[in-house]
């Protein structure tokens, strides 16, 4: 374990320093100065609450998503379907909070997030089910089950639950809106970062102890390794497979936890620009460790808001870039810090040993 | 003339040493063996030459020219071939592509498939190999699987043949087979390393034999001078295991229990997968403190017969009555069904324990200490993938973690598959402490006289029905009057011929 989170640190930290690297190069191309591009991006991010919060902020929803993401890729199921599920669940959540506003707060918030968690683990449920009764990849499902779930929100919104003229529910009440940083600290002024942040960190940290420290965790991984030799161990394999791809999914719903009661108090169509796709990066860069997924996020975000912040003398897509290239370059180090493990640390722990 | 000389090479993994000063000639075009218990750096020794591994110091020559391989690509290119211990084999591709990936990957040959079917056609006549190169690698049992690793290496005509533990996952019909093609192999001036558990064997096909033991090489003969005797002492290094079972053991049960309650029935069992029926009206009883011994080709329904009874096959047609909840099961493969790699021996054990809901590192460690000195399990470092166990190591892991288990019922099937001597007597002991426990017990095998030795009754299994029941007493009987007598009718009935 110790060994293996030592190998893990240093192939992360490696591929950044690839990746600072490469994108430097990148930018020479381009015929930028990559210092003054960096060093911009970095005041602007770090220099300010403002600019930290935003970052924290963006990180917020990634972490939500990748955890929940990280737990399907444990099983072995590649979930592509994150985009679909988290807007289902997020579209609950407002929903839920508006038809029943009546009820107390403290009931209220429970329902609300309830319904989101069963509305996007029923999305999780469904491709669960097909490629345990007919065998049909994951992958495939979910992805198409991305447009329906799309289709199904635009239809609901324009029929039943929008604002007129606009692609938004109503606004929920404000007693259910999350205490924001900058309520009680000037650092943070003018930033969005708000309690949601908090919860999950919390929550990656709840889902790291059940994935490594309990039985059901070790199940879920059992199955994900090897399925044929999980049910000689006495697991119930369908079941494992439906429950942590329920489950993942329902946690996507959370992303909603952080845009509608953390920020907009309403669900507006397409506000979740891809996280979906983006917590797949950042689940892999973190190698599916939910401790892992706080600070790869936290980087995603960082460079999320810092694309911004250097929108003036780079296109921030720019930023897309450097994340693509953080993933292949933790691809590619993973092989060579491996080997290098193997070979030169356990040679100078022996001669440690023997001495 | 030497085809390969070791000359003292030491492999270190961590602070275990696998290799340790190893030095050793093997003559050109005769078949070399290599015993040792599990864990005694075979393995280690052998992926060094193949380039698998790199020694921390040492030298390796081939027909005299030093040599040093950076991956297996070049031990190919300079003629050497491995058959591994466990097969490196694609399940979804034919046998064809599977042999073609190999030299593809060499050789970045032009693919002519004609040509190429014609030239693996001819090395499948010459040598006997029996495989159909269009079937998938996942419809075939292991000995053909090993056929198709060894039309492999035959296909990139290797001249230095490396040949891990091949007879234990045979039975004794095909070992015979396998013999031959190994014999053909030396009649076609190739040299054989070949490493075996079995002392038999060696008798009966090697012209040099070394011992290791714990990574050193402690002896080497030549065929003449070969005593079994000896060589059974010189790779367990003390004196002969006390473990030996003793006669009492087994009689033991039988003498005190008077009416042993029955505890796993099967009653016309019928189960057929794809339209093809694979067992039809099988039927077995199994009491308290009895072994029953399935014997069979394997494919005959073993494995459905286990997943029956373990639950994994539900859609069977007959009755199935058992009287205990708990199942254990040592499954026939232990690296696709038997455990899950990434874990280490203590997460196993917690991971199948009912009721241990945390499972903590130290948790862990603990279970796996009890485990690793109760049955003298070699595990490299605490809390270590069990991937990095060697076989023999591993299997044993398997036995502990599903003894530990108290279940009323255990399902061994092919238990001692690739274990050394000394670990399958430990592990025979186990089974017997087992049904002394007036546990009931399946043994599942292909080695006749692991059955013979361990079982109350012994059923002949041939095309998912028995064929064939043997008492305890009748064993006995048929062995005064001549084992081999024995042996061969037993095999028969294994192939199907009743007379
Ligand atoms: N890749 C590895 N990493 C760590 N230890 C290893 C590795 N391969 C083998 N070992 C250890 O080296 C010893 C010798 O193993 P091996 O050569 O496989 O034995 P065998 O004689 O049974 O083939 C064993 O204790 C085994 O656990
Ligand atoms: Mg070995």
């Amino acid at each position: 374990m110790k060994r293996k989170l030592i190998k893990n640190i240093t192939s992360v930290f490696l591929s950044v320093l690839v990746t600072l690297f490469i994108t430097a190069l990148l930018l020479i191309i381009v015929g930028r100065n990559p210092v003054e591009v960096f060093s911009m991006m970095f005041y602007d991010v770090f220099a300010s609450g403002y600019g930290l919060g935003q970052a924290f902020f963006k990180a917020t929803p990634l972490i939500f998503c990748s955890t929940g993401l990280a737990i399907c890729f444990h099983a072995s199921l590649f979930n592509i379907g994150a985009e679909g599920q988290l807007n289902a669940g997020a579209f609950a959540i407002a929903v839920s909070s508006v038809v029943f506003s009546f009820l107390p707060v403290w009931l209220l918030l429970p329902v609300s997030l309830l319904a989101g968690f069963f509305v996007s683990g029923i999305f999780g449920l469904i491709p669960a089910y097909i490629k345990i009764k007919k065998g049909v990849s994951e992958v495939i499902t979910t992805i198409m089950l991305n447009f329906i779930v799309m289709a199904v929100i635009n239809y609901l919104l324009i029929n039943f639950f929008a604002v007129k003229a606009t692609f938004r529910t109503e606004k929920i009440s404000d007693s259910l809106m999350l205490p924001k940083f900058s309520d009680y600290t000037d650092y943070f002024q003018g930033s969005s970062l708000n309690l949601s942040f908090i919860v999950s960190i919390l929550f990656a940290i709840i889902v790291f102890y059940v994935i490594y420290k309990t039985k059901f965790g070790y199940q879920i991984r059992s199955v994900g390794f090897n399925p044929v030799a999980s049910k000689y161990l006495g697991i119930n394999v369908n079941k494992t497979t439906i429950l942590a791809f329920v489950i993942g999914a329902g946690i996507t719903s959370l992303v909603g936890l952080n845009y509608i009661m953390g920020y907009k108090g309403y669900y507006e169509y397409g506000f979740s620009s891809n996280v979906g796709f983006t917590a797949i990066a950042v689940a892999l860069l973190a190698k599916n460790n939910p401790v892992g997924i706080i600070f790869s996020a936290l980087l995603f975000g960082v460079l999320d808001y810092g694309g911004l912040a250097v929108n003036t003398i780079v296109p921030k897509e720019i930023m897309f870039v450097v994340q693509a290239i953080v993933i292949l370059s933790i691809i590619s180090t993973d092989k060579i810090v491996e080997s290098f493990f193997e070979n030169k640390i356990l040679k100078i722990g022996n001669n440690l040993g023997n001495t | 003339m030497y085809s390969v000389e070791f000359k003292n090479i030491t492999k270190r993994f961590g602070n275990l040493t696998a290799n340790d000063n190893i030095s050793l000639s093997i003559k050109s075009n005769s078949v070399h063996c290599i015993l040792g218990e599990n864990g005694a750096g075979k393995s280690t020794l052998m992926k060094i030459l193949f380039g698998v591994y790199k020694q921390d110091s040492g030298e390796i020559y081939i027909k005299g020219k030093k040599i040093s391989f950076n991956s297996p690509l070049d031990a190919i290119d300079s003629g050497i071939g491995m058959l591994y211990q466990h097969f490196m084999l694609i399940d979804d591709f034919t046998v064809m592509e599977n042999v073609i990936l190999g030299k593809e990957l060499t050789a970045g040959l032009k693919l002519n498939f004609p040509k190429i079917r014609k030239a693996l056609l001819e090395i499948i006549g010459r040598y006997n190999l029996n495989v159909e190169l269009d079937r998938k690698v996942s419809d075939l049992s292991i000995s053909e699987q090993q056929k198709v690793e060894l039309l492999k290496i035959l296909y990139r005509d290797s001249g230095i043949i490396i040949l891990d533990e091949p007879t234990a996952v045979l039975s004794p019909v095909e070992v015979y087979e396998f013999f031959n093609i190994v014999r053909n192999f030396i009649k076609d001036g190739r040299t054989v390393l070949l490493i075996t558990h079995k002392l038999a064997e060696v008798k009966e096909i090697a012209e040099t034999v070394t011992v290791l033991r714990k990574g050193k090489n402690v002896y080497e003969t030549e065929r003449k001078k070969l005593d079994i005797g000896e060589l059974s002492r010189q790779i367990i290094g003390d004196i002969f295991p006390k473990e030996k079972i003793k006669e009492e053991d087994i009689e033991y049960i039988s003498g005190k229990q008077k009416k042993p309650a029955c505890v796993v029935k099967l009653e016309r069992i019928s189960y057929s997968e794809k339209g093809k029926n694979i067992l039809n009206n099988f039927e077995l009883n199994i009491n308290e403190g009895e072994i029953i011994g399935v014997c069979g080709v394997e494919g005959n329904g073993q494995n459905e017969i286990t997943d029956i009874l373990t639950g994994i096959i539900k859609n069977y047609k007959g009755e199935y009555e058992r009287k205990t909840d708990n199942i254990s099961v040592v499954p026939d493969d232990r690296l696709k069904k038997g455990m899950i790699k990434e874990f280490s021996v203590g997460e196993s054990i917690l991971l199948r324990k009912k009721g241990e809901n945390k499972i903590t590192q130290k948790r862990a460690l603990y279970r796996e200490n009890e485990i690793k000195k109760m049955y003298d399990i070699m595990i490299p470092y605490p809390g270590c993938p069990m991937a990095k166990l060697s076989g023999g190591n591993q299997q044993k892991a398997i036995v502990a973690r599903e003894i530990q288990l108290d279940s009323k019922f255990i399902i061994f099937s092919h238990p001692t598959r690739g274990v050394d001597i000394k670990a399958s007597s430990f592990i025979y002991n186990k089974i017997i402490g087992e049904k002394n426990k007036g546990n009931a017990i399946l043994l599942i095998s292909s080695d006749v006289d692991e059955l013979i030795f361990l079982s109350d009754r012994i059923v002949i299994l041939y095309k998912g029905r028995i064929l064939k029941e043997y008492t305890k007493e009748e064993i006995g009987k048929s062995l005064e009057t001549g084992r081999m007598k024995f042996l061969e009718e037993v095999g028969k009935y294994m192939i199907g011929i009743t007379e």
